[in-house]
């Protein structure tokens, strides 16, 4: 029976947070959950980042980048809801399709 | 003053300014005054800056890169970076005046200009990182200031609904990028850009081909590569006047120098990196040019081009990257640096307009091309300046934007390769094309009757006016001595190259 270590199982979690994320941001049309979407993407490239610095033998750097990564991280989904806060006030809805007044 | 000192006033003072011009006008506001503090301040600290950058400048010039360490970050202005700065503070100062008479009374100006200060700083930061993942967080920074400011207008559908076309795209782009970095992070153990390049394994392996890809595409949102342009239209024509011209002169650009910096440490690969570039290039221009030609909104037309001349930068790159050809990287530098003076005219003067036309009459309609009949009459000296702007854009000789072109071109054909032969000629024609859709707006100003709008417009306000001035000064002296600032793209483009080579050289080994 093939062992499961746990750089391989870091990498499919990556993986999966990654479709995860990028299929939910294909699927969804509800804005809260584009931002949902959106933190589902950079935990899997968080989880990369660690998982880098497991691989490269360099522990504390690749923690300390994960740490710098969920500030900045937080700071846009701050702002993506401050957003959908403002397009739920003036356009009376979240959906996405609500969203398309502007000209291609 | 000393250089390393120099760097660090060049970015301390535009941050630490930042929450101090919030503050004063949010006070001044509340005392019952207006914002006016805030604006005064913003334009004080820009031009302060403007010292340590010439003293860094003269250092870098002389005596190549400065080098500074905070802790663990190392910051190094080199030539690359001293363009980005060069070009983002000349910029920056401008738009601030501009927005003193445009931003005047608007809900939260004290927060626009703290905002415009900061993005400045962040794209000055950008330009000297040193280390992948900072270049990443001051890329990250600039996009978040400027997710704000483009959704400065919060109560305008519009507005809101391309904040949030921008928002999801770039955070999209944003985690690729830190995919790419986790995976050279991974391979190489360092992220400092020249260890990169000088520890990676020949031939390149594929983690790390896969990790320029991704730069391609995380950065390319920002660079608004075809097809990851399309949150740019919506985004550079609803956002303030003054907005526009920051997100479409520098914003991309320092996100195509992102680009650039990241691949420069995947330089191993350089001529997939540069047939890329080529390629996308290509794409850039025929796609900003067609959508362009259907606009009816003078904003969104600017935008489109905005798409086609990173185009034109991006063949100047493509060729200095895949062919080592310094005279690319030079024009590619100098078309950035031309294409934040014309650019940044071009939505000035258009603000202006739109300003005078519709917002100060309380309206925030679209300036439509219509808009523009006959405002020669009325407004000469700004409806000049829009024409020189969009002549420029257009490439007319002898105004600044063809000789940056030319440069280009030029370069092309010093690759003696046939599918870069064709591309330029390719280029050239693109370059006619755009005429189709500015020499139009030209002729509306000057020969047709004056629209209701124009009739009823309000005169363009000094403090509008002078910047315009100044750029199209600029615009039509680098036309006439475009050698002027040789002394500056070419350092640069030493440098890009040498990085690009460097690589190149240890490949055939």
């Amino acid at each position: 029976m093939m062992s499961l270590s746990l750089p391989l199982m870091a990498a499919v979690a990556v993986l999966g947070l990654l479709g995860i994320g990028l299929l939910g941001l294909l699927v969804t049309r509800n804005l809260i959950k584009v931002v949902v979407g959106l933190q589902v993407l950079v935990k899997g490239a968080l989880l990369a980042l660690l998982l880098a610095g497991r691989l490269s033998g360099q522990v504390q750097t690749g923690q300390t980048l994960a740490l710098t990564v969920i500030v900045a991280d937080t700071i846009v989904s701050v702002v993506a809801l401050a957003l959908a806060v403002q397009v739920r006030r003036q356009f009376g809805t979240l959906d996405l399709q609500a969203l398309s007044t502007l000209r291609r | 003053m000393n250089p390393i000192l120099a760097l660090t006033w060049l970015l301390l003072l535009p941050l630490v300014a930042s929450p101090v011009i919030y503050l004063a006008g949010r006070i001044s506001f509340r005392l019952g005054a207006t914002a006016a503090p805030a604006r005064w301040l913003a334009v004080l600290a820009l031009a302060v800056t403007g010292v340590p950058l010439w003293f860094l400048g003269e250092a870098v010039l002389a005596g190549g890169p400065v080098s500074l360490s905070v802790g663990a970050i190392s910051l190094r202005m080199d030539g690359v970076g001293l363009v980005v700065a060069v070009t983002v503070m000349a910029l920056t100062f401008l738009v601030s005046i501009f927005s003193i008479p445009y931003m005047r009374g608007e809900e939260g100006e004290e927060k626009y200009y703290a905002l415009l200060v900061s993005m400045a700083a962040t794209m000055v930061g950008l330009g000297c990182a040193h280390d992948l993942f900072n270049l990443w967080v001051w890329f990250e920074a600039m996009t978040v200031t400027s997710f704000l400011l483009v959704a400065f207008y919060r109560e305008q559908r519009g507005a809101l609904e391309a904040g949030v076309k921008y928002l999801v795209q770039s955070a999209v782009g944003s985690a690729l990028v830190l995919i790419g970095i986790a995976f050279v992070f991974a391979q190489t153990g360092t992220l400092d850009l020249q260890q990169v390049a000088a520890t990676a394994a020949q031939p390149t392996p594929p983690q790390l081909l896969a990790a320029g890809a991704l730069f391609l595409i995380g950065f390319g949102v920002k660079t608004a590569l075809v097809p990851l342009h399309t949150w740019l239209p919506d985004a550079h024509s609803q956002a303030p006047s003054g907005i526009s011209a920051m997100l479409s002169g520098v914003v991309i650009e320092a996100g195509l120098v992102a680009m650039l910096r990241s691949l420069g440490c995947l330089a191993p690969a350089a001529a997939t990196w540069g047939a890329l570039l080529l390629g996308f290039g290509a794409l850039n221009m025929i796609v900003g040019n067609l959508m362009a030609l259907r606009q009816t909104q003078v904003k969104r037309l600017f935008a489109y081009s905005s798409v086609s001349h990173m185009g034109y930068m991006l063949i100047g790159f493509g060729v200095a990257v895949g062919y080592g050809i310094v005279n690319g990287a030079a024009g590619g530098f100098f078309h950035l640096l031309n294409h934040a003076l014309m650019k940044g005219l071009a939505f000035m003067a258009a603000g202006a307009l739109l300003y005078s036309l519709h917002v100060a009459r309380g309206s925030h309609a679209p300036l439509t091309v219509d808009d523009l009949n006959g405002a020669g009459n009325r407004y000469p000296m700004t409806a000049f300046a829009l024409s020189v702007a969009v002549l420029a854009l257009g490439g007319l000789p002898p105004l600044s934007g063809f000789m940056s072109k030319w440069q280009i071109f030029v370069a092309g054909f010093e690759t003696r390769s046939t599918g870069v032969e064709l591309l330029v000629i390719f280029a050239a024609v693109n370059s006619v094309l755009s005429l189709a859709y500015y020499a139009p707006l030209v002729n509306r100003m000057y020969r047709h009757e004056p629209s209701a709008a124009v009739a009823a417009g309000r005169p363009v306000s000094f403090l509008m006016g002078a910047p315009l001035a100044v750029l199209t000064l600029l615009v039509v002296v680098l036309g006439f001595w475009p050698g002027l600032v040789d002394f500056i793209t070419h350092p640069a483009a030493v440098h890009l190259v040498s990085i690009f080579s460097s690589g190149a050289a240890l490949a055939q080994f």
